[in-house]
Formats: C-alpha cells, sequence, structure tokens
C-alpha cells in the first residue's frame, strides 16, 4: 500500500536524522570539548628523549600512553582540534597541514585548507582520503575502533588533549618532535613560559573577583570554574574567579553572579556587528547595575578564544587580561 | 418547494464511486427509510446533507444551497445522529447532551436564555437516561452511548432528523421505545425523518416514504409499500426477501404454539 | 449508582476559582522568597511593597536580585507554564488525542527551528529587539501543525491517535536535525543548543514578562473562549460538525492561537518539553473533560507547574542551574505516573 511504503521511508529518515542530530547536538553543547575535565586522563608529563641525529625516525608517546613512531618527521597531517592547528602554525609548519577539523578557525588561512568532520561526527573517509601521515585529534569523541580504523590506513594517530598549561607545553612538544620541528617547539614554550613568568610576577590582582561568561544571559549564563584555562589564567594573575566552586563549565544563575559582585567581567561572546555588542549588553542588564564591574565598567570582551583553547595564545590571552585589568585599576 | 431536495448527489473517493447520480427529495411529516444492502451508499447520504464529505450536484434545503448555510443556522435544522460515536474522554452524558444545545447560544459566555435547561432535561428524560445523567461516557454501554446522541439529538431539536442506524445497539425496548418517540416527534408540524435502516420490517412499519439503493444508485424511490414491493427487494437483495421474512416469523409461531 | 441529581453548573464553582487564586499566588510568593542566593524573608517582603509603593529601592543590598531578577524570571515561568498548558490542552480537545502536546507534535522544535533560522541568518525587524525571532518562531510553529495536520489527513483522515503522534514524533527529529544542521552551519552565532532543546527562563526582564501577558491575554483568551466548541472536538469531529460548530474555522482559529503562543514561549524560554502535556492532564483527571472548566484549571496549574520546576531548576544544584527541561520531564513523568495509577485506582 501506498500509505505503509511512506511510512516505512518516513521511519527511515527519521532514524537517520535521529542519530544524525543526536550526534550534532553533543558536539555543539556549549562545554566545549577540551575543557571536559573528566574525560581525559592527567596530561603526561611527557617530554621527548629520543632524537639522535643519525637515525631520522621519531616516536612520541601521545597523551592516551600510546607510542608513535614515525620513520621521518610528518610532512603531510591533518589536524582536527582548533589548538593543535594553531600549534602546527605557530611551529611555521601550516604548509604540512592538508586537512582541518571544521572549527579550526586560527590563523585565517587555516580556512584556506580542505575541512572534515570532528568531534563526535568525525568521518574516517574524508580524513583517509587526504592521505596524511599523521592525524591530530582530541581524546573526547574517537572510539578505539576509529583509531584503529585509520591506522589500518596507514595514518598515525595522535591523541593530544591538553587540559592546563603544563599540557599545552607537553603538547607543543610532541607536535614539535612528529613534525622536525624541534628546536621552534622548544622556542615557542620558552616563550610562553617567558610570558607567563612575566606575568606572574608584575602581576598583583590584589585578590580581586573576576567572572568569566561563556555564554550570555538570554541563553542561560555558562561560566568556566575550576579546572579551566580561564581559571588558571585568573590564579596566575592574582585574581579570584567567583565560580571556583563550579568544576569545568557549567549554566550557573544569574542571582550567584549579582550576588558574588566581580570586580571585572570576562566575556567570551562573539559580537556580529548588530545590536548591543556584548559589553553593553551586560552593562544594561537590568539588577546588575551595583555589581562592581558594571558600574566601573571593567568588561573585557574577548572574541577569538583566547583563554579557551589550549594553543600559543593563551599567553596573548592572558596578557590581554593583564592589561585590562591594568587599565582598569 | 420541498423541504429537501437533493439532485444528482454524487461521491467518489478517487476512483472508487460511492454514490452516482443520486435524487430524491422530503417533504414535511415524511419519514424516509433508506434501505439497501451493505455498500448502497446509505449512509453517505446522511454525511453529505451534513457536509461531513465533499460531493458533487446539489443538495437544497429550505430553498438554499447547504453549501450556504451557516454551520449554526443549518444545525438548528438538519441533525444527524451518526453510527459510530466512540468516546475518547470521560465526558458526562449531560455534557454530551447540553452539546446539542450549542446552536441555540451565540457564545460561551451567554447564559440560558433560551430554555437550555428544560431542553435537556426533557431529552434526558425522553431517552430513559435520567439516572446516568453524570456517569461517564466511557462507562456506558453501546446502547446507553447511542441513547446519550439520540438525547443531544433531541436537545438540538433540528426540524429534520437524520438517523443513521438509530436502533443499532438497543434492544427491543428501546427498539420500539426509540421509533415511537420518533414517529410522534414527526407529528408536529414542518418535521421530517430521514433514516438509514437495516431491519425492512421497520423500514415498512415506520417509514412513509423509501429510497432503495443499490451500488451507489438509486434503485427505487417513493412510498414505502412501493419501494419495499418483494420483486424490487428481491433483485436488489438477490434472495427472496418475504419468504425469508416469513420463514422467520414462522419459526416464532412454531414455539408460541409448542409450548 | 447512586444519582444525586443536583444541577452542576458547568463553569468552575467560585470557591474552586478562588482556591487557584489563592494557591497560584502562594506558590508565586515562595517562588521568589526561595532562590539560589538567600536573602531573609523580611527584606524581600519589605522590598515587594516597597517596589509596589514606588519608593526608591536602588540603595537596598538584594533590591536588584529580587527585583530586577527574581520576580520577573519567576513570572514568566508562571506565565510560559500558564501558556504550554493552555495550548496542550487546547491540542489534545480539538485532535481528540490525549498525547497531543507542542513538544509530542513538533510544534516547539518546528518554532525552535524558526527561531535559529532568524539568529542564523540574522532575520531581524528594526527597532523589535526579539521580534525577529518571535515571528519566524510563530511562522514556523504555524507551518509545522499545517505540515504535520496535512500529512495526518492524508495517511488516515480519522486523524487517529498513533497516527498523528506517530508522524509527530517523526516531524519533531526532522525538523530538529533541520535545526542541528542549521546550528552547525552557523556555529559560531548559536552555541546555545541547550537552549533550545531543554530550555532557560535565566535573564528575563519585564520586557519578556509583558509580551508573554500579552500573548497569553490575546491568543489564551480566544482558546478559552472557544471552550465549547472545544468540548465538541474532544467528542469527536464529526459531532462537532453535526451540533453546529464551525469546523474548519474553529480548527484554524484554535491551531493559529496556539502556534502563537508556543512560538512566543520558545523565542523567550526555548523549548520546555512536557508542560503542555502533562498539566492538561493532570488537570483532567481532577476537573473532568469538560473544557470550560479544563482550560482554565490548566492555565493555573500550567503556572504553578512551571514556577515549581523553575524554582527546582535555580536551587537544587546551587550554584548550578539545571536546565528547565530536565527539571519538567522528571518532575512531569513522576506526578504524571503517581496521578494516573492513584487516578485508575478509583475507578473513576
Amino acid at each position: 500500500m501506498n500509505a505503509k511504503k511512506i511510512i516505512a521511508l518516513i521511519m527511515a529518515l527519521a532514524m537517520l536524522t535521529f542519530v544524525f542530530c543526536g550526534c550534532a547536538k553533543k558536539d555543539n553543547a556549549p562545554v566545549s570539548s577540551s575543557d571536559l575535565a573528566e574525560q581525559t586522563p592527567p596530561a603526561e608529563e611527557q617530554t621527548p628523549d629520543e632524537g639522535e641525529p643519525a637515525d631520522t625516525s621519531v616516536s612520541v608517546i601521545d597523551m592516551l600512553g600510546r607510542e608513535v613512531t614515525l620513520d621521518e618527521p610528518a610532512s603531510r597531517i591533518v589536524a582536527l582540534t582548533a589548538a593543535d592547528c594553531e600549534i602546527i602554525y605557530a611551529l611555521g609548519a601550516g604548509d604540512l597541514l592538508v586537512g582541518r577539523g571544521a572549527y579550526c578557525d586560527y590563523p585565517p588561512e587555516v580556512l584556506e585548507l580542505p575541512s572534515v568532520e570532528s568531534g563526535y561526527d568525525t568521518n574516517i573517509e574524508q580524513i583517509i582520503d587526504l592521505e596524511p601521515q599523521v592525524l591530530f585529534m582530541s581524546t573526547m569523541a574517537q572510539s578505539e575502533e576509529q583509531s584503529k580504523q585509520l591506522e589500518d590506513a596507514g595514518v598515525h594517530v595522535v591523541m593530544n588533549d591538553a587540559q592546563n598549561i603544563e599540557g599545552v607545553y607537553s603538547s607543543i612538544g610532541m607536535i614539535g618532535q612528529l613534525l622536525g620541528k624541534q628546536a621552534e617547539a622548544d622556542a615557542l614554550i620558552a616563550d610562553m613560559k617567558a610570558k607567563f613568568d612575566d606575568l606572574k610576577n608584575k602581576a598583583d590582582g590584589e585578590g580581586k573577583t573576576v567572572y568569566f561568561e561563556v555564554s550570555p544571559l538570554q541563553y542561560g549564563l555558562w561560566t568556566a570554574g575550576t579546572d579551566t584555562f580561564m581559571n588558571e589564567i585568573a590564579d596566575m594573575l592574582g585574581l579570584v574567579n567567583i565560580f571556583a566552586d563550579v568544576t569545568g563549565w557549567g549554566e550557573v544563575s544569574e542571582e550567584q553572579v549579582i550576588d558574588r559582585n566581580p570586580d571585572y567581567i570576562v566575556t567570551i561572546s562573539m559580537y556580529f556587528g548588530e545590536g548591543p555588542t556584548p559589553i553593553e549588553e551586560i552593562m544594561s542588564r537590568p539588577g546588575w547595575e551595583n555589581v562592581t564591574a558594571v558600574k566601573n565598567g571593567a568588561i573585557l570582551n574577548l572574541q577569538n578564544d583566547e583563554l579557551s583553547r589550549p594553543s600559543p595564545r593563551l599567553a596573548e590571552g592572558a596578557q590581554m587580561l593583564y592589561d585590562f585589568i591594568n587599565e582598569a585599576k | 418547494m420541498s423541504m429537501l431536495e437533493v439532485k444528482d448527489l454524487s461521491v467518489s473517493y478517487g476512483d472508487l464511486h460511492i454514490l452516482r447520480d443520486v435524487s430524491f427529495s422530503v417533504e414535511p411529516g415524511q419519514w424516509l427509510m433508506i434501505i439497501g444492502p451493505n455498500g448502497a451508499g446509505k449512509t453517505t447520504i446522511l454525511n453529505s446533507i451534513s457536509r461531513g464529505v465533499p460531493y458533487t450536484g446539489t443538495i437544497v434545503y429550505q430553498g438554499r444551497d447547504i453549501r450556504r448555510w451557516k454551520p449554526r443556522e443549518l444545525a438548528l435544522n438538519i441533525g444527524l445522529l451518526s453510527q459510530n460515536n466512540s468516546m475518547g474522554y470521560a465526558f458526562t452524558v449531560e455534557e454530551i447532551v447540553r452539546l446539542g444545545r450549542y446552536a441555540h447560544s451565540a457564545s460561551v459566555l451567554s447564559g440560558d436564555k433560551d430554555g437550555r435547561e428544560e431542553a435537556i432535561d426533557r431529552a434526558i428524560a425522553l431517552t430513559g437516561l435520567e439516572g446516568l445523567r453524570n456517569q461517564s461516557s466511557l462507562t456506558l454501554s453501546g446502547g446507553e452511548l447511542q441513547r446519550t446522541f439520540l438525547a443531544q439529538l433531541f436537545a438540538q431539536d433540528p426540524r429534520l432528523l437524520m438517523l443513521d442506524e438509530p436502533t443499532n445497539h438497543l434492544d427491543l425496548v428501546y427498539q420500539k421505545q426509540v421509533f415511537n418517540l420518533i414517529r410522534e416527534w414527526l407529528t408536529e408540524n414542518g418535521r421530517a425523518v430521514v433514516s438509514v435502516v437495516h431491519d425492512l420490517s421497520l423500514a415498512r412499519a415506520y417509514g412513509t416514504h423509501a429510497l432503495l439503493l443499490s451500488k451507489g444508485r438509486t434503485v427505487a424511490e417513493g412510498p414505502v409499500s412501493e419501494v419495499t414491493a418483494p420483486k424490487l427487494l428481491n433483485e436488489v437483495y438477490s434472495m427472496d426477501v418475504y419468504s425469508w421474512m416469513r420463514e422467520m416469523y414462522s419459526q416464532w409461531t412454531d414455539e408460541d404454539s409448542s409450548t | 449508582m447512586a444519582q444525586i441529581p443536583h444541577k452542576r453548573k458547568e463553569g468552575l464553582y467560585v470557591l474552586e476559582y478562588l482556591a487557584f487564586l489563592a494557591v497560584t499566588p502562594a506558590v508565586f510568593f515562595l517562588c521568589v522568597c526561595v532562590g539560589s542566593v538567600k536573602v531573609p524573608l523580611g527584606d524581600t517582603v519589605r522590598l515587594i511593597l516597597d517596589a509596589i509603593r514606588g519608593s526608591d529601592i536602588s540603595g537596598i543590598k538584594f533590591a536588584s536580585i529580587i527585583v530586577s531578577v527574581r520576580i520577573p524570571r519567576v513570572l514568566s515561568a508562571a506565565l510560559v507554564g500558564a501558556s504550554l498548558s493552555l495550548c496542550g490542552a487546547g491540542m489534545q480537545g480539538l485532535l481528540k488525542n490525549p498525547l497531543a502536546d507542542g513538544s509530542t507534535l513538533g510544534v516547539s522544535s518546528a518554532a525552535s527551528l524558526g527561531a535559529v533560522i532568524a539568529i542564523a541568518f540574522g532575520i531581524t525587524v528594526p527597532f523589535l529587539p526579539f521580534a525577529g525571532t518571535m515571528i519566524m518562531a510563530i511562522l514556523f510553529a504555524f507551518l509545522g501543525l499545517l505540515i504535520i495536520l496535512s500529512l495526518a489527513y492524508k495517511l488516515d483522515s480519522s486523524l487517529s491517535t498513533n497516527t498523528i503522534i506517530l508522524i509527530g514524533v517523526i516531524f519533531s527529529m526532522f525538523v530538529s536535525s533541520i535545526t542541528s544542521l542549521v546550528i552547525t552551519f552557523a556555529s559560531d552565532k548559536i552555541k546555545h543548543i541547550t537552549f533550545w532543546t531543554m530550555g532557560s527562563l535565566q535573564g528575563n526582564n519585564y520586557t519578556h514578562v509583558l509580551i508573554l501577558c500579552g500573548a497569553l491575554v490575546i491568543f489564551g483568551g480566544v482558546i478559552l473562549l472557544h471552550a465549547r466548541e472545544l468540548n465538541a472536538f474532544a467528542v469527536g469531529e464529526d459531532n462537532a460538525r453535526n451540533i453546529g460548530v464551525n469546523v474548519r474555522r474553529v480548527r484554524l482559529t484554535i491551531l493559529i492561537c496556539v502556534s502563537a503562543l508556543i512560538g512566543v514561549c520558545v523565542s523567550i524560554g526555548g523549548t520546555i518539553a512536557f508542560v503542555g502535556l502533562v498539566t492538561p492532564h493532570m488537570t483532567r483527571i481532577i476537573v473532568g473533560p469538560n473544557h470550560k472548566k479544563l482550560l482554565p484549571v490548566s492555565v493555573f496549574a500550567g503556572a504553578i507547574f512551571l514556577m515549581l520546576s523553575d524554582l527546582a531548576a535555580r536551587i537544587l544544584l546551587n550554584p548550578l542551574e539545571l536546565p528547565i527541561g530536565v527539571v519538567t520531564s522528571m518532575i512531569g513523568s513522576v506526578v504524571f505516573i503517581y496521578i494516573f495509577i492513584t487516578g485508575r485506582r478509583k475507578g473513576k
């Protein structure tokens, strides 16, 4: 019967869409994949100890503790996470990239590369099609089977998912080694360390309080608590995160923000050129007029993931936060 | 001018023709029995008149095409008791009967200006539902539900009653009662009844006129005695209707004599 | 069956009205007094009284929390709850189907899709900040309803319970997948998927309250005025036609009102499931299926239900907030099963 056929067809479609939408939803949740603290093993203090010049082969242990050995430094790579793309470009190895994850957006050149689905939707076929020697991905979404499929196709899979600044150093070192850019990596790490040390020495947040806003009020306030880069950098600058009692990212209540009365507000909302800017929007919230940060206009808008991504730009983000606090004083 | 005039009524679903060019008319005081075998299109005629199915042809009530009547006005004039009234929610008998007064009062806010309560009480009393007045319709038997909707129809108080198998679920007592009730209702001026029945003896006993259908076409129309003539019935039902009835009846008398 | 031959008035008894009129403000008061930040009861009362009197409260400590944050939020919870519950009751009557609701039929998902498209493609109305998303949400809610109903009529003209729910669920999944698709493509602009799937009443201010209130008065009012027609539909659409209901017009009117209300609620509070399904059902078990009682009581019950759910969302994991949809679904299903079982036991 006709009707039955239609129902069957619709059912089949619905199943497909269900699977699809289930995946897509999770991937887009405001909890950024790199910040889910519980899901990853502690970042290993793994610094590459091999590196004999006669032997061109390189070997690292990735963040799942798996050993990855290449005969020679990789020349065709795909990076799925935005942070890995940034590290690769920072090492001057952007030309080695033959593909990127869909959410990689910095530096702007990266957008010219072929994009592949990442996270829960990771598309193995697309990746194999690009014939990379090495694939950098985060530990979040991939199953054993997926990485096995890739390895069967000759792609070396490197899991990389830094949870704190130390972890970022490790991942820079690891990537540098795999790409034969060890010197650049060491320099980059030293540079970051120097910047952080400098900030740590000059900064005196005087125990003032800061509130990090990840999602604007209209859709429920999300903040970054402990075990996030924002929190780590606030600590470094002598600031106190008002939501230190929250672990990772979470939706918090508006009343609590007002009650905890932060001295500074950092929002990472994007601005799209219409309506009030994120700062103006916060300034205009009813009931927030008595919050110290609002009263003093001490609100910083970081629009480019400077403080939310395990990339070398964390140092820039920290600098921006430092400058902002100094100015606001 | 006839009260109801149906001309060239045709109904079809795709290629399936339910009714083809059926024409008849109803005058005040008439009780038209629509008879015919299963699948003849009897119920579809009633549904067309109540605008429940799309049709071609014309149906004129009181000189005006029924498509040009407002639903509320039409309901004051024509009421339909349909055959399947399955209940989903636990409305009480009284609530269902009360719905019959819908066409009489303009809005949800208007009070009882038109003797609504009396009409409801009378309809409930007429159908013998006093004891079930506040009972949930979900717990009613088929016959009780049938009487509830009949009561709704009486509360609606139209001038033309259309009844689809009105005594379908009823035992003999109520069957007789309902038919007598309707015959009495009909005695008032300007009223008429159109009903679909299967029971040919009921049709003969109560109908003034009849419309005999077969496979969506009119076989005969006219006074009930003419339409239910043996020759026509035997042809339409492909059996000897009269002798079957006589046989059934004779069994009754046989049993009577044996006791 | 023993019969008490009393004549019941069809609408609510005055006493019943008074009871609901008393319970609703009591719950409102409770929800304003309790929250994630502890405010002494005396202060709360004084603040509310001062605010009503119009005296200057800007200097008082908890003023902004109570007056600018909590009261508008509780008010929007009440209004969204009332609206969604009324919509559920209306659709359940119209379709003679106790499982019909904005969430089961995919109307809320369609409204979300409309709102998400408006945001992703920057559809705005000049000078009216919410209008773009709201109008798109209403439009898509209505289109969604039309599509579901015409599909259902095509497949099964009797609109049986199973067909329409099956189509609704399928449609809902289909629309959600498109929503996810749009969000994926416009991921920069819309990261807030939990808002569109679970809802949130955070950040609602008095402007939102006014919009919700206006929508409830206008569209909810129209639904309430159709109580008799909904009774007729709930008995059966054919029966409604027989007794003189203008079936097409009433159906269209109710669908437009339901779409508008759901559209407004979704664009302000996101998709909050279960309210429109559970509250009318619970209400029906208590007061019966007659829409003259069912609709007004559903309004109050929905307001109470969502105010309490939002309270739970605010305080259970303090300082974290629970998505309101999680709370409504949890409370809703437990209460639903409880009432269902006790209702059964009474044998009605």
